[in-house]
């Protein structure tokens, strides 16, 4: 069953210098329950196809099907709340709201769907990214581990289907990375979440189930493999070296 | 309503700590509200005042006012039915210390037995009233205004002359209950018993003598009630009566004008806030435009995100509002000590609700019309940019909804201005101009910012730098020209019209202006008057007229009371008018309509009427006027229109009788005397009054001082709100200044890494914020040099000249002003250093 389905998938976007073909014709199938990670130079089109899977962007044309949501057909405010009752978001850059607490910050997404019980479900969700201490902190009094650790527990509260992750590690030193990545996958694996994983780092990549390479706007591989750890094997079946290079 | 709930969530918790960032918003929105909270409530206090101790100021129940005679036998009879009475006799006349040379123009108030019927007389040594002007030695006392004593050096027990009978001064009066309340007045106050009036020969036929009779009503007898049968009584009486209601109706106008225009210059200082609360909710949003993409991200709507921000802004507001509030509370409290002195009542201290609330009304009005715009801009930030370094606040304009939702708070803005000013014509003209001046300045800012961009790069890289920062996308450069060009346009307006009138003042004055005015000569005494005035050396002039006073009680068969008149003539049937005849025109005489009579005319009354005023009347050449003198109504027919020019100072009459109707009622003559020398004004003045003690010589200088002293309190408050705007103006500057300091640390750094020395940096700056100030001053300087023009020109019909050093200096300290502000906002960039902010690029 495909949580994610892109169809013909085309964005172009209007620039001073005339229009810029951003995506250019992606199919993709993502079942649930796998991890997906995307990887690629930059300007490859990663981000953008996030974008769209997270309703941020609309597609200039093709389907987009995200857990049975035609996100094509759907308003701004409609894809607000697909946004809060399906997927989760984690950034490169964080992005806490400095003004709210550790916990304020996760409890949001579950006050925004009007969950009575939204801070009980924060501080547990705090506690499983090992954060239980740190409730009453902001932002600001967090060093950057911890402040992703908080965006993960905000992502992971709402229990989503789907979730979205980009560059996560990008703004952290190599061993706090290591720590957010295993905490990522353990949450995804464990609340049986799909998870599409922007990274520049293959062995990164080497943790999920797929692994699709982009190059300028365009799916140029797709490689599943059987088992965690186990070679990579594009869709064609051949083992892919030049992924593991 | 869950929306509500979450979105006042994310606004208690959004607030936390962002009260200092917007300290320029509260600044411009406390200041727009206390100005007019201020001016509210002390106009209300005023009328307070005027209410509460309505009796004393009225000097009775009933106040009942006849010129130039006194209450038939039958009338006083009626008043004495009614009630306890006190007589008041008031007129001009000369007074002299007995053993001095030295004399004066005094304010004479003959009072009878019964005077004051309320309040009390406070004589400065405690003394009553009755006592202390009762006759002793076969000499009444006389009690005086301190002014007086000062003028004419007198103490308790000095002797003084006024017409041909002697008074002894036996005290100075503190306070005068009923002394009629105004700012001006022709000289000091001299209080002398009724009983003695006959002695001085003051009391001449025709003489401007008013007769007051003030009434203290039985119990049981209501005010409203007694008027109207009593003028029902006597129709035909020709007095003015007034009750409690109208204790100071002239005072009562006088504050209703200057609240008006104040409230009007308020709001200007509103609107020119308006533009630093745009700038300062926009300069907030963009700081938070990656907090609401992160909500919406998360799930929240639009609407969710426009509420929780609306909300902020609106609790933000209620401090700044709070503050203009208790500020404005105040102001009746300061004031009332200030001009405690030039009011004959004091001013009560308390709350007045309705100006607060109104001033909180626009306040609240302006936060969000101002508001609406950025805010719904920011709705529009794409959650799908948090995937990128940088997040752009959106540009261009808003939804539909909030265009048309700002469009309907202005509108709404405007319709509170109209009924807080209580004037749609005023109002409306000034929203017209508020909007056209927006629109001036909002295009002149446009264009300055597209010139900028297209003028050629220039070699030097810090004036590149400098035209560059004035285009550069996210520039304060057209709000700074639109805030601080409104108050400065204010400022220069003000400042030419200044000028404009004393310059015509001075140069008409010397020319054309007689050195006194002598009224109250006897038709027996002109020859005397005549012979005496031409053996003064230095005389020049003589001109003469009779006069006798009357009130208009018709106009076109229809009663005043029930004819609507323009505002700008109502005060030609407020009081008595000045009456006079001729047969041939008078010397200057500018007929616009009609013919003038035959010299020799003998017929029907026929009346010369001011054209302007029979515009505001709304009658011509062939309608009739009835006036009422001296208790007899006088139909006469309108014969001809003229201009009359009021600023010669000349003897101008509004009415001209055709010879046969007037020249039989009791009528004294004024005339003015032309003298080439101060000491030609001296020596005529002391013949004319020592050959006529019942004549009165008014200087001309000591009237238009008067009108001066008026004239300066009127342009303090005018310059101290006009200020206001400024400082509004100055406060959007500073918020613009702050609210790019964060970009101007960036610049100064990068320049300084690239190799630019601080002081290649600072003047570049300077030159950025001297540009700015240089075109804001021009702008300003032509927009408000045209609404002087048009000040000057069409309302107040006179000539205008350009005055360059009023333009100058404003501009100068404009752009001063803009370099300074900006100079200590870029101070503290040009020495941050340059590695923590790279390390944390």
């Amino acid at each position: 069953m495909a949580l994610i389905r892109l169809s013909d998938l085309h964005l172009n976007l209007r620039s001073g210098a005339g229009e810029v073909n951003i995506l250019r014709g992606i199919d993709l199938d993502v079942t649930a329950g796998e991890t997906v990670s995307i990887v690629g130079p930059s300007g490859a089109g990663k981000s953008t196809l996030m974008m769209v899977i997270g309703g941020l962007e609309q597609a200039s044309s093709g389907g987009v099907s995200v857990a049975d949501h035609n996100l094509s057909a759907m308003s701004e405010d409609a894809l607000a709340v697909f946004r809060r009752d399906t997927v989760g978001i984690v950034f490169q850059a964080f992005r806490l709201v400095p003004t709210m607490t550790a916990l304020e910050n996760v409890a949001i997404p579950l006050e925004l769907a009007g969950s009575r019980d939204a801070f009980a479900l924060a501080e547990e969700s705090l506690g499983r990214v090992g954060l239980a201490h740190r409730t009453t902190h902001y932002p600001d009094q967090l060093s950057g581990g911890e402040q992703q650790r908080v965006a993960i527990a905000r992502a992971f509260v709402t229990r989503p289907k789907l979730l979205l992750a980009d560059e996560p590690t990008g703004n952290l030193d190599g061993a706090t990375g290591d720590t957010i990545m295993e905490l990522l996958f353990e949450l995804s694996e464990t609340h049986g979440t799909t998870l599409v994983l922007i990274t520049h780092d293959m062995a990164l990549a080497e943790h999920s189930s797929r692994v699709i390479s982009m190059a300028d706007g365009r799916i140029v591989n797709d490689v599943r493999r059987a088992a965690v750890g186990a070679p990579v094997t594009s869709d064609d079946g051949m083992t892919d070296e030049r992924q593991r290079a | 309503m869950r929306n509500l709930g979450i979105s006042l969530t994310i606004a208690r918790r959004e607030l936390r700590g962002a009260v200092s960032s917007f300290r320029v918003f509260l600044a411009c929105l406390a200041l727009g509200v206390a100005a007019m909270a201020g001016v509210g409530s002390v106009s209300s206090a005023m009328m307070a005042g005027v209410e509460r101790d309505a009796r004393e100021i009225l000097g009775g129940d009933i106040e009942i006012r006849y010129t130039h005679r006194e209450a038939a036998p039958e009338q006083v009879d009626w008043f004495r039915q009614s009630g306890i009475v006190a007589e008041t006799v008031e007129m001009r006349a000369m007074a002299r210390k007995a053993d001095a040379d030295r004399r004066t123009l005094v304010e004479l108030k003959a009072v009878s037995d019964a005077y004051p019927l309320f309040g009390s007389l406070e004589l400065q040594k405690g003394g009553a009233i009755q006592t202390e002007l009762a006759q002793r030695d076969g000499i009444y006392g006389a009690v005086v205004d301190a002014a007086l004593a000062t003028r004419l050096e007198l103490v308790p027990g000095d002797m003084l002359k006024i017409g041909e009978a002697v008074f002894e001064v036996r005290d100075v009066i503190a306070k005068e209950p009923d002394r009629s309340v105004s700012f001006a007045s022709f000289g000091p106050r001299v209080m002398i018993p009724a009983a003695s009036l006959p002695e001085t020969g003051l009391v001449q036929r025709g003489s401007l003598i008013r007769f007051h009779y003030l009434i203290g009503l039985k119990q049981g007898l209501a005010g409203a009630d007694w008027i109207e049968q009593t003028n029902k009584k006597f129709p035909d009486a020709g007095w003015r009566l007034r009750g409690v209601d109208r204790a100071a109706p002239g005072f009562d106008r006088f504050i209703n004008r200057v609240t008006q225009f104040l409230t009007l210059v308020g709001l200007t200082a509103l609107l020119v806030g308006g533009v630093g609360i745009a700038n300062a909710v926009r300069a907030f949003l963009d700081r938070r435009m990656a907090t609401i993409a992160t909500l919406k991200c998360l799930g929240a709507t639009t609407g969710t995100v426009f509420t929780a921000y609306f909300i902020q802004i609106l609790a933000v507001a209620t401090v700044g509002i709070g503050a203009g509030l208790a500020i404005g509370a105040l102001a009746p409290l300061i004031a009332g000590k200030l001009i405690s002195g030039m009011l004959p009542f004091e001013v009560p201290g308390g709350l007045y609700w309705k100006p607060l609330l109104t001033a909180g009304a626009f306040g609240y009005l302006t936060t969000i019309a101002f508001s609406l715009w950025p805010l719904g801009r920011a709705g529009a930030v794409r959650a799908a940019q948090l995937f990128r370094a940088l997040i752009v606040p959106p540009s261009g304009r808003p939804a539909g909804k909030y265009i048309i939702a700002s469009a309907i708070s202005a509108v709404v803005l405007a319709g509170l201005a109209v009924v807080a000013t209580d004037d749609p014509k005023l109002a409306g003209g000034f929203i017209a101009g508020a909007v056209g001046v927006l629109l001036l300045f909002g295009g002149g800012a446009q264009l300055i910012v597209r010139g900028a961009r297209m003028v050629p790069a220039p070699k030097r890289p810090d004036l590149r730098l400098a035209i560059a920062n004035l285009h550069r996308p996210g520039a304060p450069t057209a709000s700074v020209i639109l805030s601080l060009g409104l108050g400065l346009t204010v400022l220069v307006a003000i400042a030419l019209i200044e000028a404009n009138l004393s310059r015509q003042l001075k140069e008409q004055i010397p020319e054309i202006a007689p050195s006194y005015f002598f009224i109250d000569i006897q038709p027996h005494q002109v020859e005397g008057f005549i012979e005496t005035v031409e053996s003064v050396p230095g005389i020049t002039k003589m001109e003469r007229t009779p006069l006798v006073r009357g009130r208009i009680v018709q106009i076109a068969g229809v009663p005043v009371a029930e004819r609507t008149v323009d505002p700008d003539v109502q005060w030609t049937i407020n009081g008595d008018r000045g009456l006079t005849y001729a047969a041939t025109p008078p010397a200057g005489t500018d007929l616009v309509e009609g013919e003038w009579w035959p010299a020799d005319y003998s017929g029907p009354p026929l009346l010369s009427f001011d054209a302007e005023i029979a515009r505001g009347y709304g009658i011509g050449v062939g309608d009739t006027i009835t006036l009422n003198v001296l208790g007899r109504e006088i139909t006469a027919t309108v014969h001809n229109l003229r201009n009359i020019e009021w600023q010669s100072l000349g003897m101008n009459f509004v009415f001209v009788f055709a010879p046969g109707t007037l020249e039989a009622a009791p009528h004294s003559i004024i005339s003015t005397v032309y003298a080439d020398t101060p000491e030609a004004e001296e020596a005529v003045q002391r013949a004319v009054t020592d050959r006529f003690a019942n004549v009165s010589a008014i200087r001309v200088k000591d009237a238009l001082e008067n009108a001066g002293r008026i004239m300066d309190a009127v342009g303090i408050a005018i310059r101290i709100t006009a200020s206001v705007t400024l400082l509004a103006g100055v406060l959007v500057l500073a918020g613009a200044v702050i609210s790019g300091h964060q970009r101007r640390i960036y610049d100064a750094v990068v320049l300084k890494v690239l190799g630019a020395t601080r002081r290649k940096v600072l003047t570049a700056y300077v030159m950025e914020y001297g540009l700015l100030g240089l075109v804001t001053s021009l702008v300003a300087a032509l927009i408000g040099t045209i609404i002087g023009y048009v000040v000057i020109t069409q309302l107040m019909r006179g000539d205008f000249s350009f005055d360059t050093p009023a333009v100058v200096l404003t501009a100068a300290f404009s752009t001063l002003i803009t370099i300074t502000l900006g100079l200590i906002g870029t101070w503290s960039a040009l020495s941050q250093k340059a590695a923590p902010l790279l390390r944390n690029e």
